[in-house]
């Protein structure tokens, strides 16, 4: 298994905010349910350039929906984990888990 | 919010630098942006919103720089490196080419003042046509971080004019270091206005493409 099957560590929080944001994952939402969960100040330039990564690997794909008055007119681009992401982000965290199993230090933290 | 806040624009340069170097659907980008910047100004007022709109689009900016390299490492070095020998390889060419046709019309002994135009207007002209077309190529190339690639090619390209100057001034000649100056920049821009021009058509066939 290569480098390339595992999620980095944004990628992962990126993924994990759009699923659980379901229907409603773009842009504004996805970068709102992380700096909520995380409290880690996130751009949204930050938040596109790893969504495109994630959707050049197939991990993700989108959407545009309609444009809305409050966007100015513009569209928003909806965001759905692919079977090939939710596959990716399995194994991440069965890696993240065997990794931490049994460490002392990280118990103490949880 | 209010009927005021309805007209608050972000500020137009962020907006416009970020969706220089948005590498897809600079649409949704910007919606977003403008989605967030309404709320921050019905919060927090139009100057605090104004803040976090251009702190958002400076971090936005070095974060797309960063996906270039993270993503298409090799494509953009290559579309910076191609572009730069490209130019290397075409100027020279065309200063060639303007003083083979001045020549073999004979313009320096009939048309004296024509052949001083076109040995320097002319020749930089060329230049700057030339740089549109190496803009062009170095975009062409780095494929959606085309723009970011053509971005770093002036700043290649002005680190070395800036060190050229330097040496220049320090061994004392300061004459005739400021005219060439201005089209100079004028290069860069014509380089910037063709990797524009890639990047535009690119998202106007991928947009076709979408709605077909």
């Amino acid at each position: 298994m290569s480098g390339r099957d595992y999620l980095g560590e944004f990628e992962h929080l990126i993924v994990l905010a759009v699923l659980r944001l379901g229907d409603d994952a773009y842009g504004v939402t996805v970068r709102r349910e992380i700096e909520s969960r995380t409290r880690r100040d996130v751009s949204i330039g930050a938040v596109y350039a790893t969504l495109d990564r994630l959707e050049d690997k197939g991990l993700i794909k989108s959407q545009l929906g309609d444009p809305t008055p409050e966007r100015g007119g513009r569209s928003k681009r909806f965001f759905e984990v692919t079977a090939k992401g939710v596959a990716a982000l399995s194994r991440t965290r069965r890696a993240l888990e065997s990794m931490t199993e049994g460490l002392a230090a990280i118990r103490s933290y949880s | 919010m209010s009927a005021q806040d309805d007209f608050v624009q972000p500020p137009r340069l962020a907006t416009w630098l970020l969706l220089l170097l948005a590498s897809r659907e600079p649409e949704s980008i910007e919606g977003d942006l403008f989605e967030e910047f309404s709320g921050v100004v019905s919060r927090s007022g139009v100057a605090v919103a104004r803040r976090w709109y251009w702190r958002q689009a400076l971090h936005s900016i070095v974060h797309l720089f960063g996906s270039a390299f993270q993503t298409a490492p090799y494509s953009t070095l290559a579309a910076v490196v191609t572009g730069f020998l490209l130019g290397r390889l075409l100027f020279p060419l065309s200063e060639k080419a303007i003083f083979a046709v001045l020549e073999r019309y004979g313009v320096f002994d009939h048309h004296f003042k024509v052949y001083v135009f076109f040995a320097t207007n002319g020749v930089a002209i060329s230049h700057v046509m030339t740089s549109m077309f190496v803009g062009c190529w170095t975009a062409f190339i780095a494929k959606k971080y085309g723009m970011i690639a053509t971005i770093i090619l002036v700043f290649v390209l002005f680190g070395m004019t800036g060190a050229a100057c330097f040496v220049w001034i320090a061994r004392g000649n300061t004459s005739m270091l400021f005219a060439p100056l201005p089209w100079t920049l004028l290069d860069w821009l014509a380089m910037l206005l063709g990797a524009a021009i890639i990047r535009n058509r690119r998202f106007a066939s991928r947009a076709a493409s979408s709605l077909r």
